[in-house]
């Protein structure tokens, strides 16, 4: 009757996570042999050192962070509803962060002190993408306790999304030109934009999320038994509920507002994770997804460089472009998907 | 008093139902029920009136509209509820492992003791070579059988049961009440199961809590409650004579038989004539004489004129037709 250990599952997500690390902090339009890599990170070859510790370094880190960070939110929401096509961007999170964020870019124009004090600010943003993911999170988990239906909730999450977006035309229709490409050129999603500060501000939101998150996996492990059982085990559904949002809600609002709305993530990488570690546990669950969600959005940032060119294509091309094949095959392979 | 009159539950003038818009609606009024220690009860009752609604009042999952209910403490029942688990890759394991959540703090470290709990419960149900397999690739008996498991796994002194024999064959339905008898006879655990089952509940319960449609709740045990014609008031047979416990033929052919025969060869014969339509009467001049000897059964058909035998049944019963 003994557990089974997933030890291969472990060796492939953790080969997978270095070996892309190393390689995205060894690729881009200027080559770092491996060999060089860890020699130039501290010796005085300046052009390589610039380049890792202004550029590659935070542009991987970033990679981690966001990535662990959707992808532990895909799994909460996923679990929270039991629901396999729950996600931050399916439920409208996103949308709501992109409105909150589009309020503080595109409304500039009409009170450029408020500007000035917001946008410049790293921590304004992460707040205002934070908040706008929380409400709209907050929201659908109202409307969840009137709705049991999943498939229901889900179409009310596609149509507060649709009414977000259409807020943020109205806004993009009104604002200036400059203002309009700072906002669209955010929305492409990135994981270079980030300076040393933002990934501080970054990693401190992150780890709260995670945090919480990780010691919810309890009531999470619950949650997949439904609300009746879960409550006959002792759990405290509201405050639980509560945990959930608040983290999905920092987790997605933080990397939104620092990397964009990030598509796909948070709904591929937990399906993605369960191939490789078929568990319902979240104790073992949660950290196999977090590594995950890192190697995808390594694997895509790599991709969106394009190797060998100056050229740099936009992330969330890149990450819809992998992730939905890759779901598709997944769902045609295992011929059913579950939570 | 003796050990096993020692009461484990019981409610003070409870009322259970729902509210809407601030109104009650009260499914059951002025309940003073009680369970007692090592005591099976079979809770009985029509679709609809409201068993799932009263657990879940009698367990604190739903609040009462009035009154009370007394048990030892919140983590001292366990239950098997109707709700479907839709995660489709937990393992047997898993899902018994989460009869030891009220004891584990959030980080859900199992300990040797929680471990060898789960396996004796795994082993119970007679789950141990399914016990890696997914919930998914169950059938629906070893699947209630491993929801079984994580209440056992549980460790209470109270165990409540939604239908847990809803949609499985005999077998399972058997083998799932005697398991429950037994956890009430050799570990004084206090049982109560909401089912449909009238055979089974008649056959195994100590007691019988009956859902009537004036909002109350009739208790006794279940001879009494049948022969005092409690049953048939309550359900309004129709077509099902509960003291003899068979379905009520009409015998529409107008023809009568007579039977002769002993044990479960005459017991069947009359069945199969009845089910077809005839009428079983000592006066009827048409004869059927059932034997029985070595292994091998003979139906003897006799009137006066004529005399046939027949190996089985279906022959006698086409003879019987065409004539």
């Amino acid at each position: 009757m003994k557990q089974v250990s997933y030890g291969k599952g472990w060796i492939l997500l953790i080969t997978l996570l270095v070996g892309l690390l190393i390689a995205n902090i060894s690729i881009g339009s200027v080559q770092i042999p491996l060999s060089k890599l860890f020699l130039s990170l501290y010796t005085d070859q300046p052009l390589f050192s610039d380049i890792l510790w202004h550029f590659r370094i935070p542009k991987a880190l970033t990679c981690l962070l966001a990535g662990s960070a959707l992808a532990t939110a895909g799994l909460l929401m996923q679990t929270l509803f039991r629901n396999p096509m729950a996600g931050p961007d399916v439920l409208g999170l996103t949308s709501g962060a992109s409105l909150l964020v589009a309020l503080v870019i595109l409304l500039g124009q009409f009170s450029t002190i408020f500007k000035g004090v917001l946008f410049h600010n790293s921590w304004s943003v992460a707040l205002a993408a934070s908040l706008g993911g929380g409400l709209v999170f907050i929201l659908i988990i109202s409307i969840a306790k009137y709705v049991k239906d999943n498939a229901a909730l889900l179409i009310i999450g596609l149509m507060i999304s649709a009414a977000t977006s259409s807020l943020v035309s109205v806004m993009q229709y009104t604002s200036k030109a400059d203002d309009l490409q700072a906002f669209l050129i955010w929305t492409l999603g990135s994981m270079g934009n980030t300076n040393w500060t933002e990934i501080s501000v970054l990693a401190i939101v992150v780890a709260l999320g995670l945090g919480i998150s990780y010691g919810s996996i309890k009531s999470l492990n619950s949650w997949l038994l439904g609300e009746n059982y879960a409550r006959s085990l002792n759990i405290n559904m509201g405050r639980s509920r509560l945990w959930i949002v608040v983290a999905t809600g920092l987790l997605t609002g933080s990397v939104t507002a620092f990397c964009g709305p990030i598509a796909f993530v948070g709904l591929a990488v937990p399906h993605l994770v369960r191939l490789i570690i078929p568990v319902t546990n979240h104790k073992i669950l949660m950290p196999a997804v977090m590594m995950g969600g890192s190697i995808l959005l390594l694997f895509c940032d790599l991709v969106a460089q394009l190797p060998g060119s100056t050229q740099i294509l936009p992330l969330n091309a890149i990450t819809s472009l992998i992730g939905a094949p890759v779901v598709i095959w997944m769902v045609i392979k295992s011929k059913r998907i579950s939570v | 008093m003796s050990e096993s009159t020692l009461i484990m539950l019981q409610t003070r003038n409870l009322a259970a139902g729902y509210k809407l818009d601030g109104k009650d609606f009260p499914l059951f009024d002025n309940l003073n029920l009680n369970l007692n220690k090592g005591e099976l009860v079979c809770f009985m009752g029509s679709n609809g009136i409201g068993k799932t609604t009263l657990i879940r009042t009698l367990v604190g999952l739903q609040k009462p509209l009035r009154g009370s209910t007394e048990i030892p403490s919140k983590d001292s029942v366990a239950l098997v509820l109707t709700d479907k688990i839709t995660s489709s890759i937990m393992t047997v394991y898993d899902l018994v492992s989460y009869g030891r959540y009220p004891y584990l703090n959030w980080n859900v470290q199992l300990s040797a003791y929680d471990h060898r709990l789960i396996e004796e419960s795994i082993k119970r149900v007679h789950l141990e070579p399914l016990a890696q397999k997914r919930i998914s690739e169950l059938s629906d008996g070893q699947l209630q059988m491993a929801m079984l498991a994580k209440a056992l796994a549980q460790d209470t002194a109270i165990l409540f049961l939604d239908e847990p024999t809803a949609h499985l064959d005999l077998n399972n339905r058997v083998e799932i009440m005697n398991l429950l008898r037994t956890l009430c006879r050799t570990e004084g655990k206090t049982v109560l199961v909401a089912t449909h089952e009238l055979d089974l509940a008649l056959q195994t319960a100590d007691r019988i809590w009956l859902a009537t449609n004036e909002r109350k709740i009739l208790e006794g045990i279940p001879e009494d409650l049948v022969l005092d014609g409690t049953f048939d008031e309550v359900f309004r047979f129709k077509g099902f004579d509960l003291k003899s416990g068979k379905v009520s033929q009409e015998p529409y052919r107008k023809k009568a038989l007579q039977l002769e025969g002993q044990g479960h060869e005459y017991l069947w014969t009359k069945n199969a004539l009845e089910r077809t339509g005839y009428e079983i009467n000592a006066a009827s001049a048409i004869k059927i004489k059932v034997t029985h000897k070595d292994k091998a059964i003979t139906w003897n058909l006799s009137n006066e004129n004529t005399e046939i035998n027949f190996t089985n049944l279906s022959g006698l019963l086409d003879a019987l037709a065409k004539d």
